[in-house]
């Protein structure tokens, strides 16, 4: 826009001020829809006034008013009489027009103290409007009216308005970013692509847009058509404030979904974890809802779902096992990432498969300005990124690493085994997005992550993730877009072992998952939004294969058969504002699965429990014919209604279904569990939940209170027959039980955005109750009653907090609390049958000691200034302050006769940790 | 980019213990919970004897073997109105010889224990168990021995097994001389303590099913593997198979004792499974109660199978470190025996005097056997 010269902000620079008095002619004239400038021109005319005002703010200011002699300050009065607009005389004859507040034209006390610069340095902004790009300064690009569509040709009906919403550093995509459209309860978050279409009233608008981590911002506009509004948003940085999330400030007031957490990577960076690396799914355990069976295990449990039940999705590609060492690290490399969202309630309805939640983490675009990295160095673990534009403005690729070297601490252990072990492990990313023209991008993600553990000089156990995916947006008019995806998955391991030439194995497994999707979204107006699409997965699984390793093994090999499985999804979601306040949110989600030959398959007797022995024939299936079908709806449905007073209430409901299972009797989750689709005997696992919502945000949104409850059913969850054999087992029906199970809970979350202390309370009351009354499973648990699952942990409380004391400096604290997970004890011996027998307790009947852990770290900033090469920074701190020994496990073993129990902690003891970043 | 080398001195040196083990005692394992634990079966047979064997459970750190339940009132009551009284012949040992059950009606067992207690099984029925039809061995290197059984009505379909076995040895020396009141005197068989017995009973719960077979036809079903070379056949060996034929219920029931006692001691990753019995507490239905009851009449073969039959099998390992001490005679009454250590006992003449040896060298019965033949050997 142009720059108008009489700004506002030269006032400044005026010495001497008096307030006005009348000394001028008065004001006289008939304006009927006469525009504020041809006012300004009539009224300067013949006289001595000289106007101040912004030109972009006032240019369509309408004046319809008769005005009969009169002075200037009274005509003035009227015209803005109602108006947002104030007017400020001096003098000197000169006439300030300000929006909002009164323009003070007497100087403040301490003006003339010196050192204090009035004119704020901020830094330029570009602003990018219909293909023409401007510089100016951010505080005339949000007060300056845009005008969107020919004036000469103004629609009627609804137009509408699409754009990008983009970091202006580096030209990064915000999805997430929410746009409300002049205050009201009405408003969307912009898709992965930071893209968005809005549809509103020709006319003057005020669009807010907030995103994480971003300074919030906003638009004025004038609407006469369709059009175009690229946005781009500032980091928050410079400021050093606001650190943790101002985004989605008032989306979670507003917006229609529920049950949805959203952590910037800054939030993550900043909670001080075990060994200093920043870990992703240590911060999402710390979510209210989440929990875990316990430290170095990276499964984690949503709103009483069992651990296999989450789909993680790095960039939309499947990631079965995400994490590294046995899981002691999550196997996403921080710097890499953009956010995680973790959908644990209304699972939006182009996303299925999983019955628990969602949680997807996305990639960071790389900078398409200019050639920049980061990296880090821990005391376990270093990491290095790199980012550039290929073709400036077009293609930018971000390429990250990371590796390990934490054989030292091994060496530590005072036990030989381990000293004698090793351990290593990387993983790669790279990301590539290209803008092929306005309409269509592309995007390309590669992940790849592998582990290697040597046990005692010779078990070796790997494994890893692989994965590919590319992405093509195509945007068809600015009602009408679509994202269509097509990627590889794959997860495998293998174990060797060598301890002896004759005894020595290779185990290995595998799963692999290609998959295709197509989403499509339509908006025909504001008020309504249809989303819609298909999603396709083909698995192929070798549940094992167990082989002879070296010329001397005697091993006799066993191979059991691949597993292959269809599974289709079509969707269709609607979206509808009902009224200002009330909207809805409602989808229906088919899926549907085959499982496939080749295969050979069992019969078992009916009505009695599966067992070797009631194996009555083997079918066998040639390759690509269908075995087994499971098919079902899948109901996503939510409504919010808005209250007065940043407040809504929001009530959900949503059921799932569930092809692939995880088979793990251990207590957490290990890197060789095995996965398994749903067969002839194996059924799909199903769930629905329904919860209800209040949310209500205090201090202009700074503070965030939401409370949830939910409560959710679940069936055909898998469990185990005593002493089952998951591994090399060719029928794995026998040793599986099917269980139900219901889960409800209460979740208080409190947060604070802005302010020098900035972080998150939460508690969490809930409970996961299962129940096993399979006549045909052979035995039951708890005699057919609910008992509680071994990740029930009733209470828990996680404050995440971090205080700055300077824009360099800051300290956080985290303190986390939860009762200890529900175990079976032996209680008692008795003797029977010849022998001396155990008896237990009932399932889970005892708990191990409550959990106590609290953290501390310091991060230390280098200088800000802009123009040095490396941006340093230092991260001190202590894990588990209090050096509480939490109990990890606990187990038995007879000892002289006597059955002693134990209990094994996994980080018993201070561990402090020194960690380095840089940028540049 | 060319300051991306990056100096990093600052080493600190931390000790981490990874793994912090701790004895964990809740006070759950504290608790004597004293349930009443019931074991034995109703055997519907005239030529053997019905046993039923009351203990209470124990504390994981009691070191005792077992805390039999004494001077109860065990009482065999049938729907059609017989009692059958059961006698304590043991500590917990409750017997009664030659019970006959109708096999139209059902059963179920009353205990009153001494201090009150009441507990009532439910009512079982009188299942008739097939005869065996066979045992037999195979043996390429260990030994396996196998049942065979059928039943031609189709109406068994669970089966126990539970056995006896016999194994003869012998001492390293054959002493044919005993001393009574310091007086030495000639053994014959009916003292003989060079010949002895082992006789064990199965601790292992063996458990079968035909349900998956059109026809009720047990073949070659696995009782019992004895290792390659094992003393157990160093002379000759037998082994007694009962055969009992279970409910459905009972079957379930033992297959979840059986598991969860493989599973004691290891690391408590897997989940033990509930045991759940056919017998409840009349005062306090929520009171636990071990063991289920079962009823039928028992079937039993006998297999022998001498060491010299097998293909690689050692015979008893003699050690040969017996030491000799001669001893001179009195030779007024040569029968008189005087060495002081009680540890010595007399092996053989010599001309002129007597060969003394350490007891376990002569005496098979120290090393845990009876020197009585059983009736069936």
């Amino acid at each position: 826009m142009r720059c108008i010269g009489r700004s506002v902000v030269c006032v400044c620079c005026l010495l001497y001020v008096y307030s006005a008095n009348g000394q001028q002619h008065n004001v006289n004239g008939d304006f009927s829809n006469t525009k504020f400038p041809e006012f300004v021109k009539n009224v300067e005319n013949g006289n001595s006034w000289h106007f101040y005002y912004d030109e972009a703010a006032l240019d369509s200011f309408i004046i319809n008013t008769k005005i009969v002699d009169k002075p200037l300050a009274e005509a003035l009065n009227q015209i803005f009489n109602n108006t947002s607009f104030h007017y400020s005389l001096d003098g000197s004859g000169n006439v300030f027009i300000t929006k909002n507040s009164i323009l003070q034209t007497t100087l403040a006390d301490d003006f003339f103290d010196p050192g204090e610069k009035i004119i704020s340095k901020e830094p330029d902004v570009v602003q990018d409007q219909n293909g023409t790009k401007e510089k100016t300064r951010p505080i005339f690009t949000e007060n300056k009216l845009f005008e969107i569509g020919l004036k000469s040709s103004v629609k009627k009906n609804n137009v509408i308005l699409t754009g990008f919403v983009k970091d202006i550093k580096n030209g990064e995509a915000l999805p997430g970013a929410s746009i409300y459209i002049d205050s009201a309860y009405t408003g969307l978050v912009t898709d992965q692509f930071g893209y968005y279409s809005l549809t509103i009233q020709p006319g003057n608008h005020i669009l807010e847009i907030t995103s994480l981590g971003m300074k919030e911002t906003r638009r004025r506009l004038l609407v006469y058509g369709d059009g175009k509004l690229n946005i781009e948003m500032q980091d928050d940085i410079p400021t050093l404030k606001n650190v943790i999330v101002t985004s989605e400030r008032r989306s979670n007031v507003r917006s229609t979904q529920m049950g949805i957490d959203r952590l910037s990577i800054k939030t993550i960076k900043e909670v001080p974890v075990v060994f200093g690396e920043s870990d992703i799914l240590r911060v999402v355990l710390t979510l209210p809802g989440v929990t875990s069976v316990g430290e170095a295990s990276t499964g984690f449990n949503v709103r009483g779902g069992s651990a296999d039940q989450n789909l993680i999705l790095f960039d939309d590609a499947t990631i079965y096992n995400p994490s590294h060492l046995f899981g002691f690290f999550s196997a996403f490399n921080s710097d890499v990432v953009k956010g995680v969202e973790l959908y644990k309630s209304v699972v939006p309805v182009k996303y299925g498969g999983r019955l628990s939640s969602v949680l997807d983490v996305s990639t960071k675009d790389g900078n398409d300005k200019k050639l920049s990295g980061s990296g880090g160095i821990g005391l376990l673990t270093s990491k290095f990124t790199i980012e550039g534009p290929l073709k400036k403005d077009k293609t930018s690729f971000i390429l990250g690493g990371r590796t390990t070297y934490s054989n030292w601490l091994l060496k530590t252990v005072p036990n030989s085994a381990y000293s004698n072990s090793k351990a290593s492990f990387y993983d790669l990313n790279i990301h590539i997005s290209h803008t092929i023209n306005s309409k269509n991008n592309l995007y390309l993600t590669g992940y790849l992550s592998n582990d290697n553990f040597r046990f005692n000089k010779d078990t070796t156990y790997k494994y890893g993730n692989k994965n590919i995916i590319i992405k093509w947006k195509h945007i068809f008019n600015n009602k009408f877009f679509t994202l269509i995806s097509a990627g590889i998955d794959n997860y495998q391991y293998n174990v060797t072992s060598n301890s002896n030439p004759v005894n020595s194995y290779k185990l290995t497994y595998d799963i692999n998952q290609n998959n295709f999707k197509a989403d499509f979204t339509y908006k025909p107006d504001n008020r309504q939004s249809f989303s819609f699409g298909l999603n396709s997965i083909y698995y192929k699984l070798s549940p094992g294969s167990f082989l002879p390793y070296g010329s001397q093994s005697l091993v006799s090999p066993d191979i059991l058969q691949a597993e292959q499985g269809l599974e289709n999804a079509a969707y269709l979601g609607y979206q509808y504002n009902l009224t200002s306040n009330l909207s809805l949110n409602a989808g229906l989600r088919y899926s549907m699965f085959n499982y496939l030959g080749a295969h050979d398959t069992y019969s078992y007797l009916k009505g009695i429990p599966k067992e070797m022995s009631t194996i009555t024939d083997t079918s066998s299936y040639g390759p690509g014919k269908v075995i087994k079908t499971y098919q079902g709806p899948e109901y996503r449905v939510s409504l919010r209604y808005a209250l007065p007073g940043d407040a809504s209430v929001k009530i959900g409901y949503n059921t799932l279904r569930q092809y692939i299972h995880q088979l793990s009797n251990t207590v957490s989750i290990s890197p060789v569990d095995i996965w398994k689709l749903s067969d002839r005997n194996i059924k799909p696992q199903t769930g629905q939940q329904i919860s209800i919502g209040f949310y209500k945000n205090f201090n202009s949104n700074n503070i965030e209170t939401s409370l949830e409850l939910y409560y959710k059913e679940f069936k055909n969850i898998i469990d185990y027959k005593s002493g089952a054999s998951l591994l090399l087992n060719h029928h794995i029906e026998t040793d599986i039980i099917n269980t139900k199970g219901k889960a409800y809970g209460i979740e208080f979350l409190i947060k604070k955005l802005t302010g020098k202390l900035n972080g998150w309370l939460s508690y969490t009351y809930s409970r996961t109750l299962l129940k096993q009354d399979d006549a045909l499973a052979g035995e039951s648990i708890n005699n057919g009653n609910y008992y509680p699952a071994s990740y029930d942990k009733p209470h828990n409380v996680n404050f995440i907090s971090n205080y700055k004391f300077s824009h360099r400096l800051s300290l956080s604290l985290n303190v986390v609390y939860s009762t200890g997970r529900p175990i079976t004890l032996p209680i008692a011996i008795f003797n029977s049958n010849g022998s001396q027998r155990v008896l237990y307790s009932d399932r889970n009947e005892f708990r191990i000691p409550d959990y106590f852990r609290s953290d501390v770290s310091i991060n230390l900033d280098g200088n800000h200034k802009v123009k040095q090469v490396l941006h340093n920074s230092w991260s001190l701190g202590i894990y588990n302050l209090s050096a509480r020994e939490n109990a990890y496990s606990v187990y038995f073993v007879q000892e002289n006769g006597l059955i002693k129990g134990y209990q094994l902690s996994i980080f018993g003891t201070i561990i402090p940790y020194l960690t380095y970043n840089f940028r540049f | 980019m060319k300051y991306s080398y990056i100096l990093f001195s600052a080493l600190i040196l931390i000790i981490i213990h990874a793994g912090c083990k701790r004895q964990f005692e809740p006070p759950a394992l504290k608790v004597d919970y004293n349930y009443l634990v019931v074991d034995g079966v109703m055997v519907n047979s005239i030529d053997s004897p019905t046993t039923i064997q009351l203990s209470r459970t124990r504390k994981l750190s009691d070191t005792v073997l077992n805390s039999p339940e004494r001077n109860a009132i065990v009482i065999i009551e049938g729907s059609n109105g017989e009692n059958f009284q059961l006698n304590e012949s043991a500590p917990g040992n409750y017997f009664i010889n030659h019970l006959s059950l109708n096999t139209s009606s059902t059963y179920r067992l009353k205990i009153t224990t001494a201090s009150g207690g009441q507990y009532l099984s439910d009512f079982v029925e009188v299942k008739t168990t097939p005869a065996i039809d066979s045992l037999n061995y195979k043996q390429p290197d260990d030994l396996t021995i196998y049942v065979n059984t059928h039943d031609p009505a189709n109406n068994t379909r669970y089966y126990r097994w539970d056995y006896v076995e016999t194994s003869q040895y012998h001492a390293e020396g054959n002493s044919e001389i005993g001393v009574n009141n310091g007086i030495m005197y000639f053994r014959d068989s009916t003292n003989q303590i060079y010949n002895c017995w082992h006789i064990t009973n199965s601790n292992d719960i063996i458990t079968g099913s035909t349900t998956a077979l059109t026809e009720d036809v047990i073949s070659q079903f696995p009782i019992i593997t004895i290792p390659q070379n094992s003393e157990k056949i160093g002379v000759r060996y037998g082994i007694q198979v009962k055969q009992y034929a279970i409910t459905q219920a009972a079957y379930l029931y033992f297959q979840i004792l059986k598991k969860n006692t493989e599973q004691q001691g290891s690391i408590f990753d897997v989940q033990p499974s509930q045991l759940t019995g056919n017998i409840h507490s009349v005062n306090n239905r929520d009171e636990i109660v071990i063991g289920f009851i079962t009823a039928c009449n028992v079937q039993q073969q006998k297999l022998f199978i001498k060491n010299d039959e097998l293909t690689n099998w050692q015979r008893l390992v003699l050690t040969g470190f017996c030491d000799k001490i001669v001893l001179s005679l009195n030779p007024s009454n040569y029968l008189i025996y005087s060495y002081p250590d009680p540890d010595y006992t007399p092996w053989y003449f010599v001309t002129g005097g007597l060969v003394v040896t350490k007891k376990p060298c002569v005496d098979c019965r120290l090393q845990g056997g009876t020197n009585i033949k059983p009736s069936y050997w």
